[in-house]
C-alpha cells in the first residue's frame, strides 16, 4: 500500500453540495410519503417518482459525492479530471427535479429531465472508468468499482428506453425493460457499490483488522452474476432466468452479511454512537427485506415485495448512508479547515463536531418509521404507514438540521 | 554531542493526535521506533490504525514536524510499515479501556 497524497483530495465545496441536496431530497421524499397509502402498484407513475425522488434525488447524490471523496483514497490515484463533479451536480439535480415534475405533473418533462441525469451519470462513469485505469491497484474494492459503474451504465441505458417508451419514441415491453432497468440499478450499482464502500469503511471506523475476505469474494462474484442473469432475464422475458438471478444475489447478499458479521466480530471500538446504530438498523433491516423477500418468491404476495423493497430502501439503503454522512462530512469539514492548524492551536475532535442529541432524535425517528411504515406495508394499514411517514419525516428534519451544522462547523 | 534520546522522540510525537478516535499516535501504539543516529538524524518508523487512511500523508508530516522542532535535530525521516499490522493490543490500557477493547 503506497501513500495516499491529500493532493488527491477534492475540495470541500466541490463535495458538499452533494450532501447538502441529498439532504433536502432525502427530507423533500420523506414529505412526499405522507401523500401516499400502502396500497398501490410500483408500476404507478406516483410511486415511479417517489422512487426517483429518493434514489436519484438522495442515494444517487449522496453516493456521487462520496465517490468523489473516496475513489482517491480506494484506488490511490487522483482523480482524471474531479472538475467534472461540478458538472455533475447540476445535471443531476435539475434532471432529476425535471424527472420528477414528469412523472407527478407534466409528462413530456421525463425525457428531458431523464437526458439530463443520464448525461451526469455517463460522465460519471466514465470519469470513474478513466481513473481506475490510471491506478495500478488491483483488488476486490476495485472489481467492484468495475462492475457497479459498468451496470450503472445499463441500468442507465434501459431506464432512458423507459422514458422513450412512455414517449411513444419507441415501441418496448415496459414493464419487462423495468425490471431490467430496477435491478441494474439497485442490485447492480447501489448494492455492489455499497458492498464494495463498506468494506472499506466499516473496518476503518470500527478498527476491526485482519479479518478473512472470503465471504465478500463469494458475495461479490454471486451478486455480480445474479444481477447479470436477473437483466438478460428481463430482456429475454424468462421467467426462470430471472428466478436463477434472484437465488444467486439471495445467495451472494447472504455471503455479504456473513462478512459483515465477521467483521463486526473483530471491532476494537465498542462506542455505539449514531454510526454503529445506523449500521446495526440497517444490516437488520437487510435480513428483514431478506426474508420478506424470500416469502414473495415463495407466495407472491404483493404486500411481501413491498416490505421487502420498502426495509432494503428505507431500512439499510438510507440507514448505511445516513449513518457514514455522520462520519464522513465532520472528516470533510475538519479537513478543509482544521487540518492546516494541527499543532499550531487546538483543534477539535470528529466527534464533537456534530450534534450527538440531534443525530440520536434522528435516529430514534428514522428507525420508528421505518419499522412503523413497514409494518403498514406489510399488513396494508394506512394508519401504520402514515404514522411511519410521519416519523420519517420528522427523523429527515433531524437530519437536515445537523447535516446544515456539520457543513458550517468552523466557518 | 547529540542530545536528543529515544524518550524524547517519543515525547515530541506525542503531541500528535489522531482526530478520529482523540488519542496521541503514541499511546495508540502506532509508533513501532525511533533510531537516533549520532549526527542527531532521527528516523521513525509507525504504522496507521487502516491502510485506506486519507490522513496517511498529512499524519506522516505532522510526525515530521513534531520532531523537527527538537532542539539540534538533524534531518527527520518517517517511514510507515504494514507489517506488523497494528492491533488494539498495541495500544496503551487507558485506549484499549476508552475504546472498549480491553
Amino acid at each position: 500500500m503506497n501513500a495516499i497524497s491529500s493532493d488527491f483530495a477534492p475540495p470541500l465545496k466541490l463535495i458538499a453540495p452533494f450532501f447538502r441536496y441529498g439532504v433536502i431530497f432525502y427530507l423533500l421524499s420523506m414529505m412526499a410519503l405522507l401523500f401516499f397509502d400502502p396500497s398501490f402498484s410500483y408500476q404507478q407513475m406516483e410511486v415511479a417518482g417517489w422512487l426517483h425522488l429518493f434514489l436519484l434525488g438522495f442515494v444517487m447524490m449522496v453516493i456521487f459525492g462520496a465517490m468523489a471523496q473516496l475513489i482517491p483514497v480506494v484506488l490511490e490515484v487522483g482523480h482524471v479530471v474531479v472538475d467534472v463533479y461540478y458538472v455533475i451536480l447540476p445535471l443531476l439535480g435539475v434532471g432529476t427535479t425535471m424527472m420528477i415534475a414528469g412523472f407527478w405533473l407534466v409528462p413530456p418533462l421525463l425525457s428531458y429531465g431523464g437526458l439530463l441525469v443520464l448525461t451526469g451519470m455517463v460522465i460519471f462513469a466514465f470519469e470513474n472508468i478513466a481513473t481506475l485505469k490510471k491506478s495500478a491497484l488491483r483488488n476486490l474494492t476495485v472489481d467492484t468499482v468495475k462492475w457497479s459503474n459498468g451496470y450503472l451504465l445499463l441500468g442507465i441505458l434501459t431506464g432512458f428506453s423507459i422514458a422513450l417508451g412512455f414517449a411513444g419514441s419507441v415501441s418496448i415491453d415496459v414493464a419487462l425493460m423495468l425490471k431490467a432497468h430496477v435491478y441494474a440499478v439497485l442490485g447492480g450499482y447501489v448494492l455492489l457499490t455499497i458492498m464494495g464502500l463498506s468494506l472499506t469503511l466499516i473496518p476503518m471506523f470500527s478498527l476491526a483488522h485482519g479479518f478473512d475476505e472470503m465471504p465478500i469474494r463469494q458475495a461479490f462474484k454471486l451478486v455480480v452474476l445474479g444481477v447479470g442473469t436477473v437483466f438478460i432475464g428481463a430482456l429475454l422475458g424468462t421467467e426462470w432466468g430471472m428466478l436463477l438471478g434472484y437465488l444467486l444475489s439471495f445467495a451472494g447478499t447472504l455471503f455479504y452479511i456473513w462478512q459483515i458479521y465477521i467483521i463486526a466480530m473483530l471491532t476494537v471500538r465498542k462506542e455505539v454512537d449514531v454510526w454503529a446504530k445506523s449500521m446495526i438498523f440497517a444490516f437488520g433491516s437487510l435480513i428483514f427485506a431478506m426474508m420478506a423477500g424470500m416469502v414473495y418468491l415463495l407466495t407472491d404476495a404483493e404486500s411481501m415485495l413491498h416490505t421487502a423493497v420498502w426495509f432494503f430502501l428505507l431500512g439499510f439503503v438510507s440507514l448505511m448512508i445516513i449513518g457514514h454522512l455522520y462520519k464522513i462530512i465532520p472528516f470533510l469539514v475538519w479537513f478543509e479547515r482544521y487540518a492546516p492548524l494541527v499543532g499550531k492551536e487546538k483543534v477539535p475532535m470528529l466527534h464533537e463536531m456534530y450534534s450527538k442529541e440531534g443525530a440520536s432524535v434522528m435516529f430514534g425517528f428514522t428507525a420508528s418509521g421505518v419499522v412503523l411504515g413497514g409494518l403498514g406495508l406489510l399488513f396494508e394499514c394506512d394508519i401504520l404507514f402514515k404514522a411511519g411517514g410521519s416519523f420519517l419525516f420528522a427523523g429527515a428534519i433531524f437530519l437536515y438540521i445537523t447535516t446544515k451544522k456539520m457543513l458550517a462547523y468552523g466557518q | 554531542m547529540c542530545n536528543i534520546t529515544k524518550e524524547t522522540a517519543f515525547e515530541a510525537i506525542s503531541t500528535v493526535i489522531d482526530p478520529e478516535v482523540g488519542f496521541n499516535l503514541v499511546e495508540m501504539g502506532l509508533i513501532y521506533d525511533v533510531i537516533v543516529d549520532e549526527a542527531c538524524n532521527v528516523h521513525v518508523v509507525m504504522t496507521l490504525s487502516t491502510q485506506g487512511c486519507p490522513l496517511h500523508q498529512m499524519i506522516k508530516q505532522w510526525v515530521q514536524e513534531a520532531v523537527e522542532k527538537l532542539e539540534g535535530v538533524g534531518t527527520v525521516e518517517v517511514e510507515v510499515v504494514w507489517k506488523p499490522a497494528w492491533n488494539i493490543s498495541m495500544a496503551d490500557e487507558n485506549v484499549k479501556q476508552a475504546l472498549g477493547g480491553a
